[in-house]
C-alpha cells in the first residue's frame, strides 16, 4: 500500500537523488525511482509535480542543472551540484543570530516574511546556538508591505528585467502603462517607491507602489539593462531625500504644541524681531516665538497644521503657504449649509 | 496553517548540516536552534531517517545512531552527501541585508554601543556572504525621538524597568504617567512605545515624537499579560467616520487602522475609521486636506472646517499677504 508521501519528503528525496546521481537522472528515472513521484496518477500530474518541485528548489537557491547527452540533443537529464550552491563560510555568534532574527521580523510583507524565515533557518544551521535574543528585546522595527507588486518588482530589479506596470499618475489621476527598467525599491515615510528608468519617457522616474494597479508583467529576458550608474540613482532618489536642515520660526499659544516646542532650538543670529513687525507684531502678542529645525517643508506643514490656531508659521513663507493651503482646503469640507450660513 | 514544503525541506537540510558540525545534539537543542517544538524535531528526524537515494535500502538512507536517539541524543551517522549548508537565495539575502541596514541607520538612537556593534558585525558578515546585489532595497526607519528619550526607552526595555513619561496626546494635552514598557515599534514614518500605563490601568500606544521627557525609574516593569493586540488593531469604540480620498492619499489606508476600504472606479476610495479622539481625526484630515474629497458624518466635517477657519483667522494679515503674493 502506497501512502501519499509528504511534498517535503518528495522534494528532499529528489534533491538527495540528484546530488548523488552519477552524471544525471532523466525525468523518467525520477518518476520511476524517486520516492513520492510514483504517486502521480497520470503523465500530466507527474509533469506538474516535477515542474513545481524544480521551481521550488530554484526558489530555495538550488537550481537543477540540465545535462544533455552529447549524441542525442533530446536525451537530457538533471543533477544538482550542491558545492556550487553552498553558503560561503559564515560564522555567526548567537548575538548576531538574535539580531538577524529581529531583522527578519521587520518585514510585514508575507513573501518577504517567508524568505527571511527560510534564510534564518539556513543561517541557524551554521550559527551558534541561539540564546542572546534578549539583546534586542523590546525593539520591533516594522516595514509595511509593499503589496502584491513588491516581490515581482524586487525579483525583476535583481534580475535586471524590464517590467510593464499600470500606473496612476499622482497629479492628473491618469492611468497609463509604463515600461520601466527597475533599479531600486525604497521604503520612506509614506510608503514604498520604485526607482527606475522609464523607457517611454527616456528618463529616470520614481513610482509609488501604492499607485501601481493590477499586476507586474516582465518583458523580455533577465540582464536586459546594465546596472544604473550611482549618480543616476542618486538623481532619481533626490526627490525622496530630506533637504538640508533649516530653521523655521513659529508663534505658539502658551502651553500648546508641546511636542513641537520640545524640539525648540536657539534663535538663529539673523532672526527677525517679529514682535515689532508692523504686520506680524499684533499676531505674535501673547504667543511664544520658537525656532525649530526642519528638513522637509511639507512634513513640517503637515505636522503644524494639526494644531489649528495654536501654531502660526512666521517663517519661512513656503511652509506658511503650505499650511494656509491645507487650511483653505479644509474650510471647503464644511457641509454646504454651514458655508452658506457663514457667507450669508 | 500547514507548513510550506519548501520551508520544511530547508529545515531538514539545515538539521543535517548542523548535526554534521555538532556531534550529539539533543532534541531540545535542535528545537531551540531551529525555533520549533521537540515534537516537530522528532517528526523531522523520522522523515530524514527514511529519506535517501533511490533504492531506499538501509545503506541508501540518511542514518542516525539508534541507541543514542533512544536517550534523546541525535547523532548523524550517514548524511548521503547532504551536509553542505545552503546558500541564501537572492531575495533572502537582500531581505535580511536591507533590514539590518535599516536597523543600523534608523535604530541607532535606541541601541547602546554593544548592540550597535552586534548589528554592524552581523551586517558585515552577511554582506560578505550575499554580495552587492543587496543594494536593490533601501529602507529608512524613523525613530523620531529626542536622543535622551530614545536612550531612556531603550534602557528601560533592555533592563525591564518602569518609565516615568511626560506625554502630550493628540488633543495637545500634556500629562505625566508611569508606564511599564513592552516594546518600541519603529516603522518608516515614526515610532510608538507600547506600554502598560499605570494612569489608565491598561495597555496604551504612545507616539514617541510626543514623549516630551522620559526617565527610567528604579522599580522593575511588571508583566501585565500584555497581548499587544491593541498595537494597531482598530477597536470597536468611537464614532464611525468615513473619509472619501483621492488616490494620492493611499498612505492613509496603509498607515491607519481602518475598518474598511472601498475603491471607486475613478481611483478615489473611501475608508471607514473608528475615531476615539476627535483631535486625532482633525489632525489627519487637516494634514491630508488636499486629498480629502468628503468627510462623513457632516458634523465631523463641520468641526474640521471650524478649526481650519479659526486658524486662518489667527493668521490675519499674514494669510492675506501670502494670498496677494501668489
Amino acid at each position: 500500500m502506497a501512502t501519499q508521501i509528504d511534498p517535503a519528503e518528495r522534494l528532499l528525496n529528489l534533491l538527495i537523488a540528484l546530488v548523488n546521481t552519477h552524471g544525471r537522472m532523466t525525468k523518467e528515472q525520477v518518476r520511476t525511482s524517486v520516492a513520492g513521484y510514483a504517486d502521480a496518477p497520470s503523465d500530466e500530474a507527474f509533469e506538474r509535480m516535477f515542474e513545481r518541485d524544480k521551481d521550488t528548489l530554484r526558489e530555495l537557491g538550488i537550481p537543477l542543472v540540465t545535462v544533455t547527452n552529447a549524441g542525442h540533443g533530446d536525451d537530457f537529464g538533471y543533477r544538482v551540484d550542491l558545492d556550487a550552491y553552498a553558503l560561503p563560510a559564515i560564522d555567526l555568534t548567537s548575538a548576531e543570530l538574535g539580531v538577524l532574527t529581529l531583522a527578519a521580523q521587520t518585514w510585514q510583507d508575507r513573501t518577504m516574511r517567508g524568505d527571511t524565515a527560510r534564510a534564518l533557518t539556513k543561517l541557524r544551521a551554521v550559527g551558534q546556538a541561539p540564546g542572546a535574543s534578549e539583546l534586542v528585546t523590546g525593539l520591533a522595527p516594522r516595514v509595511r508591505s509593499g503589496g502584491t507588486v513588491f516581490a515581482p518588482l524586487l525579483d525583476a530589479a535583481q534580475a535586471r528585467q524590464v517590467v510593464r506596470i499600470t500606473y496612476r499618475a499622482a497629479n492628473t489621476g491618469e492611468v497609463r502603462q509604463r515600461r520601466v527598467e527597475p533599479w531600486q525599491l525604497i521604503a520612506r515615510r509614506g510608503g514604498w517607491v520604485l526607482i527606475g528608468w522609464d523607457q517611454d519617457r527616456a528618463a529616470p522616474r520614481s513610482f509609488r507602489l501604492s499607485r501601481i494597479e493590477g499586476s507586474v508583467r516582465t518583458l523580455g529576458e533577465p540582464g536586459a539593462f546594465p546596472p544604473p550608474a550611482p549618480e543616476q540613482v542618486e538623481r532619481a532618489m533626490a526627490a525622496w531625500r530630506d533637504g538640508p536642515s533649516r530653521i523655521a520660526t513659529l508663534a505658539l499659544l502658551p502651553e500648546r504644541a508641546e511636542a513641537t516646542r520640545v524640539r525648540a532650538v536657539e534663535a538663529p543670529p539673523d532672526a527677525r524681531d517679529w514682535a515689532s513687525d508692523p504686520v506680524a507684531g499684533p499676531l505674535v502678542a501673547g504667543r511664544d516665538v520658537v525656532h525649530v529645525v526642519y528638513r522637509s517643508e511639507w512634513e513640517l506643514a503637515e505636522e503644524l497644521v494639526g494644531y489649528g490656531d495654536a501654531v502660526l508659521v512666521l517663517d519661512p513663507p513656503e511652509v506658511r503657504d503650505h499650511v494656509l493651503a491645507l487650511l483653505t482646503q479644509a474650510v471647503a469640507l464644511a457641509p454646504d449649509d454651514e458655508r452658506g450660513e457663514r457667507r450669508g | 496553517m500547514a507548513e510550506r514544503a519548501s520551508d520544511r525541506v530547508v529545515r531538514l537540510l539545515g538539521m543535517v548540516a548542523f548535526l554534521d558540525r555538532h556531534e550529539d545534539a539533543s532534541v531540545e537543542e535542535l528545537a531551540r536552534q531551529f525555533g520549533v517544538t521537540s515534537d516537530q524535531v522528532m517528526a523531522d528526524i523520522d522523515t530524514l531517517w527514511v529519506s535517501g537515494t533511490p533504492g531506499y535500502l538501509p545503506y541508501d538512507l540518511i542514518d542516525f545512531d539508534f541507541s543514542s536517539y533512544e536517550r534523546g541524543v541525535v547523532r548523524l551517522t550517514e548524511s548521503r552527501n547532504m551536509t553542505r549548508p545552503l546558500r541564501l537565495s537572492a531575495r533572502e539575502g537582500v531581505a535580511l541585508v536591507a533590514a539590518l541596514r535599516a536597523l543600523d541607520a534608523g535604530l541607532a538612537g535606541a541601541l547602546d554601543d554593544e548592540r550597535a556593534a552586534v548589528v554592524r558585525s552581523a551586517l558585515g558578515k552577511l554582506t560578505a556572504a550575499v554580495g552587492d546585489a543587496a543594494g536593490t532595497v533601501d529602507v529608512t526607519l524613523t525613530l523620531a525621538a529626542a536622543p535622551a528619550v530614545a536612550a531612556a526607552l531603550a534602557a528601560a526595555l533592555r533592563d525591564g524597568r518602569r518609565l516615568h513619561l511626560r506625554y502630550v496626546n493628540a488633543a495637545d494635552v500634556a500629562s505625566e504617567r508611569d508606564v511599564d514598557p513592552i516594546r518600541l515599534v519603529t516603522d518608516t514614518d515614526r515610532s510608538y512605545l507600547l506600554g502598560w500605563c499605570h494612569a489608565v490601568g491598561g495597555e496604551r500606544l504612545f507616539r514617541v515624537d510626543r514623549i516630551l521627557a522620559a526617565h527610567v525609574l528604579d522599580e522593575p516593569a511588571e508583566q501585565h499579560g500584555a497581548t499587544g493586540a491593541g498595537e494597531f488593531a482598530p477597536g470597536d469604540d468611537g464614532e464611525l467616520v468615513t473619509l472619501h480620498l483621492t488616490s494620492r492619499a493611499r498612505w492613509i489606508a496603509e498607515s491607519t487602522p481602518v475598518q474598511a476600504v472601498r475603491n471607486h472606479d475613478d481611483g478615489s476610495f473611501e475608508v471607514d475609521l473608528r475615531v476615539v479622539s476627535p483631535a486625532w481625526l482633525r489632525h489627519l484630515v487637516l494634514q491630508a486636506a488636499h486629498d480629502v474629497l468628503e468627510v462623513r458624518p457632516a458634523a465631523v466635517a463641520a468641526d474640521v472646517a471650524r478649526t481650519a477657519r479659526a486658524a486662518l483667522a489667527a493668521y490675519g494679515p499674514l494669510a492675506a499677504r501670502t494670498a496677494e503674493d501668489s
